[in-house]
């Protein structure tokens, strides 16, 4: 229970807070009990408050008085020497990270009063409150540079604010805490439920019960037995070489279309969604040729290549360049016209703008569309495969079907589910990477 | 307490006096010709801080994009230090690095850190060197309270560091002209009190002519040399304040009895727009 | 003013119909290429090219393609035929079945992942599992298992429409402002209420978005399924016909311009039926138009 006295001296307190320049703008309840942390002291004239060297626990506030403040060579000030009096604040070096030392002589020029809050207890109360405590911190940096004229500790404090953010774990660590709670909640054993769901039902359905319309179908024993089978009656299995083969000869097709399909339609897509004149001069034939299906073209492409090769390549390559090039234009036309409006109030030129503003402001969407061409281009290799190639997975589940050898269709399915998945996955996180600004805005939830 | 606002010199400004003279805006978004400007015209002494405040809709934001060199007029003449900006004539400013607009939802380049968007001006413009507009950034950013933020991104900082960072951002380039789009419109009141302070900081030091849009009586009169009160669409001064309330200012004005007068004497006015702009169903801008 | 404006639209317009124009000159001479090589006035370059041993070929890709002259030829030759137009119905009907089966089942599947959370947790991650798997993959495993091959191509159809419906669904219920569900509860409304008069409309713009890419998807899979099953036989009941169909007849057939027919007849057609569904879309979201 605090007493009469305590609680006048924290209304006190909590005047003189209000009108100190770092903490005029911090909201009542925090005020308060940053107020709470503070001591009165009083100091005589001539007294030496501290020194050079000693322990940096408080921070003052001078409540009246005046007090001569002299920053010690080390420290680099353009002014060393100030005479400090009633609202000034000093004593910050208890806010710095590398500083637990005093880097200033403080010296009582006229008996003063003076309020003393513990740097370390006060971190603490603004690491609960992040938004206010970074800008009481910024204002400190102000204060630290105009009017102590110390710029180098600017980067002492930035390790304050770099703390200031809860969720700012870097890398690793980052990573192994998602795991974690990941796994700590339902999401995981729900998963397993569903999958066990859906492998049971297909169990249950052919092998146990033998419904009408799956007794046909190879079941998952017959499935998993044959995948991993070292000697596998219908030829295929991890063990086989051909098995990887045939992924090899797929996911090369893919990589070489999509490759191609992003060198030209990247740069294509841009220049569709940037220049109008452009847009109007090509965008009505590319409109015209891409709701074309891609399998309408096989027989074309057989005739115009007659290479299969070349053929299969080129449908897949067809499908993934519409996709990434109309997905681009989306992108750079979506982006704010703000940002281009601000570029050139900035003096920036067309082409200048182009390549800081489009291009990057793009970025996201075209991501979105590489993703998106990578399904496609599967769905293309597939189609192009079964109807006219020589190894790859689409062959082998054609040629599985019409041989009858249905174990091997189903190992075919996974392998290019899995396949699929991996590259898109891939495609994802190189996005990730090159858009670090937006991973980083996503994670801090956006304030 | 006053340490932090008090002017650097006293210098007045000599550049960056606008001129709108009887400058019409009429767009044709439907067919139906609509009239956005009516004949506005209005002085901005060099170095002035000019407030235009009105009601949603009425054709603000069509006058300072006139001036930023964004949208057309469609008669009248805009001038800067009696050069023509637009006219009917030559009807698009062409937008530049003297007349620099900071945008109400901001518009700092969320690809580039907060470093690389200040430096930017000075870079493409090839003013100076790579690492010199560097220093300069650092310098300015550490000046205005925003050291430890260079090597973040905006998304990272709090919307009233980004304001801030824009701001610098385009003072790195020496402008005439700042012009602001209703720039603290989506920042609660408490950071919205921080803003005004540090925009009066800098102006203090670099006696910018700033024409400040807001729908904001208070901030207006509080921040202004001017107070121009717009009617509602089409656009026209309706009221023109001299707010003598003497620079440097602080929060302590906020409570003083001028404002207070200041404030009766335009609150009517106001009001009036606002009710005018509520019935006719304007969308806000 | 007005005038100005006209003068505006009128110049994109013409942009647009001169490219198209250029695009279709530009195949004529290049189709005819192996026409215009064998004249005589190149004599001297043909014979310049043998001797540096390289054979005078058309050139490379578009001498193979027949021209847009000859596929109008053919066209004309078509349009009167019936089996042509029964093609046409045959395909359209397969891909609104299929897709009207995919909306059918796939919206409710995908509300459903997107109101229960368990149902999220259990549904989805086999969704994902299974979705890369391409629907034209299914296809062996789909004609086992179905009676007939018209069912079994619907069943791929359906497929492909499927997923890209349950993604939007959910994306779409997700994405639907919290603040509108709290309005509903601070008004008193039921669960059920709230899902009709919130989640329901709120889904349905992502909805109509979704089915565009959709619906080319469905275009995709159904013309690759008539090719594939080969037409299959033209006995009654069976499947046979449709667009695909006739692209592969023609190619086997040796009638290249058909083919092309074939090609844009379904480009059409696949324009068509997004059109009807946007047309659709728009009756149902008048709300959308105004943004």
């Amino acid at each position: 229970m605090e007493s009469q006295t305590e609680r006048a001296a924290l209304e006190r307190l909590l005047a003189i807070l209000k009108q100190t320049m770092p903490f005029q703008v911090v909201e009542d309840g925090l005020l308060r009990k940053i107020a709470a942390l503070g001591r009165f002291a009083v100091y005589e004239r001539d007294a030496m408050i501290y020194d050079v060297g000693g322990n940096a626990d408080d921070i003052y506030i001078i409540v009246s008085g005046r007090v001569e403040h002299e920053l010690a060579p080390g420290a680099q000030a353009r002014r060393p020497l100030k005479l400090l009096g009633a609202g000034d604040v000093f004593g910050w070096a208890a806010l710095l990270e590398k500083f637990p030392h005093r880097l200033a002589k403080a010296v009582c020029k006229e008996a003063a009063e003076i309020v003393r809050i513990n740097g370390n207890e006060l971190l603490r109360k603004f690491e609960a409150e992040p938004d206010t405590g970074d800008v009481v911190m910024s204002r400190f940096a102000t204060m630290i540079t105009r009017d102590f004229t110390v710029p180098d500790l600017i980067a002492q404090l930035r390790r304050i604010h770099r703390r200031m953010h809860a969720g700012d774990i870097q890398g690793m660590n980052l990573t192994l805490y998602r795991f974690l709670q990941w796994i700590k909640s339902p999401r995981p054993y729900l998963m397993l439920a569903g999958f066990s769901l859906f492998i049971g039902f297909w169990y249950l359905s052919v092998e146990v019960w033998k419904l009408p319309r799956f007794r046909e179908m190879p079941g998952i024993t017959t499935v998993v037995a044959e995948w991993l089978s070292p000697n596998p009656t219908y030829g295929l299995s991890i063990y086989t070489a051909e098995y990887y083969t045939h992924i090899w000869v797929s996911i090369w097709r893919v990589a070489r279309a999509f490759f191609l399909a992003t060198v030209l339609g990247v740069p294509f897509g841009l220049f569709l969604g940037w220049s109008r004149k452009f847009k109007e001069y090509v965008f009505p034939v590319f409109e015209t040729l891409r709701p074309i299906p891609i399998l309408a073209w096989v027989p074309l492409a057989i005739v115009m290549f007659i290479a299969t090769e070349s053929a299969v390549i080129f449908l897949t390559f067809l499908a993934s360049f519409f996709a990434t090039a109309l997905n681009t234009m989306l992108g750079v036309e979506s982006i704010d016209e703000s940002y281009v409006r601000a570029a050139y109030c900035l003096g920036a030129k067309r082409a200048q703008i182009f390549r800081h503003v489009i291009a990057p402001g793009a970025l996201p969407f075209i991501f979105t569309g590489l993703q998106i061409s990578v399904g496609v281009s599967w769905f293309s290799l597939v189609a192009a495969e079964m109807v006219s190639g020589q190894y790859g997975l689409g062959y082998v589940i054609n040629t599985s079907y019409t041989m009858v050898r249905y174990p091997t269709i189903v190992i075919g399915m996974i392998t290019l589910g899995f396949v699929g998945y991996t590259t898109s996955a891939l495609v994802r996180v190189l996005g990730d990477y090159l858009m670090q600004w937006r991973t980083r805005e996503l994670a801090l939830g956006n304030r | 307490m006053a340490a932090v606002l008090q002017p650097k010199s006293n210098r007045r400004a000599t550049q960056g006096a606008i001129s709108i003279d009887n400058v019409v805006k009429i767009y044709d978004p439907d067919g139906a010709a609509v009239m956005a400007v009516d004949h506005c015209s209005l002085e901005i002494s060099a170095g002035e801080i000019c407030m235009i405040v009105g009601p949603s809709g009425c054709g603000k934001t069509t006058l300072l994009n006139a001036i930023a060199g964004f949208h057309e007029i469609t008669s009248g003449r805009i001038l800067l230090d009696g050069e023509v900006l637009c006219s009917t004539e030559k009807p698009k400013a062409e937008p530049g690095s003297d007349r620099i607009v900071v945008f109400q939802n901001g518009a700092l380049f969320p690809w580039k850190t907060n470093l690389e968007n200040v430096a930017f001006g000075p870079i493409m413009q090839g003013a100076m060197s790579k690492a010199e507009a560097i220093e300069k950034a650092l310098d300015m950013m550490a000046d205005a309270g925003l050291g430890g933020v260079e090597h973040n991104f905006p998304g990272e900082v709090s919307s009233g560091m980004r304001r801030r960072v824009e701001i610098v951002r385009a003072l790195m380039n020496d402008p005439k002209v700042l012009l602001l789009d209703e720039p603290y419109r989506a920042l609660d009141s408490l950071t919205k009190s921080v803003m005004h302070e540090a925009l009066l900081e800098i102006y203090y030091k670099n006696k910018v002519t700033i024409f400040f849009i807001t729908h904001d009586l208070e901030e207006a009169i509080f921040l202004g040399h001017k107070v121009a009160i717009m009617t509602t669409r089409p656009c026209k001064p309706k009221k023109i304040l001299e707010v003598d309330i003497p620079h440097p200012r602080d929060y302590s004005v906020l409570t003083s009895r001028r404002f207070r007068e200041l404030m009766e004497e335009t609150n009517d006015a106001v009001h009036e727009e606002a009710l005018k702009a509520f019935a006719a169903g304007e969308k806000e801008g | 003013m007005a005038i100005r404006k006209k003068a505006l639209v009128s110049s994109s317009l013409w942009r647009g119909v001169v490219s198209i124009a250029v695009f279709l000159v530009l195949w004529e001479i290049g189709s005819l290429s192996k026409f215009w090589i064998k004249w005589e006035s190149f004599e001297w370059l043909r014979n310049a090219l043998t001797g540096i041993d390289l054979k005078p070929v058309y050139l490379p890709w578009i001498g193979a393609v027949p021209a847009p002259t000859e596929v109008l030829h053919a066209w004309a030759g078509v349009i009167g035929d019936a089996g042509y137009w029964q093609s046409w119905y045959m395909s359209f009907f397969r891909v609104m079945s299929g897709f009207v089966t995919a909306m059918l089942v796939g919206i409710p599947f995908g509300l459903l992942l997107a109101v229960s959370r368990t149902a999220y947790g259990v549904g989805f991650p086999v969704f994902e599992v299974l979705r890369p798997i391409p629907p034209l993959a299914w296809v062996p495993a789909s004609i086992i298992f179905w009676p007939t091959q018209e069912l079994s191509i619907a069943f791929v159809t359906f497929l492909g429409a499927f997923y890209t419906i349950v993604i939007n669904v959910v994306g779409g219920a997700r994405s639907i402002d919290v603040r509108y569900f709290q309005a509903a509860q601070s008004m008193g409304s039921s669960q059920w209420d709230i899902f009709r008069r919130i989640i329901l409309p709120g889904t349905l713009p992502s909805i109509m978005v979704g089915s565009s890419v959709g619906m080319g998807i469905t275009w995709n899979v159904v013309v690759a399924a008539e090719m594939i099953s080969g037409g299959g036989s033209q006995d009654a009941g069976s499947s046979g016909g449709g667009l695909g169909f006739f692209i592969w007849n023609s190619y086997v057939g040796g009638s290249y311009e058909q083919v092309v027919v074939g090609m844009i007849s379904i480009g059409i057609a696949g324009y068509v039926s997004s059109e009807l569904l946007r047309a659709v879309g728009a009756r149902v979201t008048p709300w959308m138009r105004l943004r």
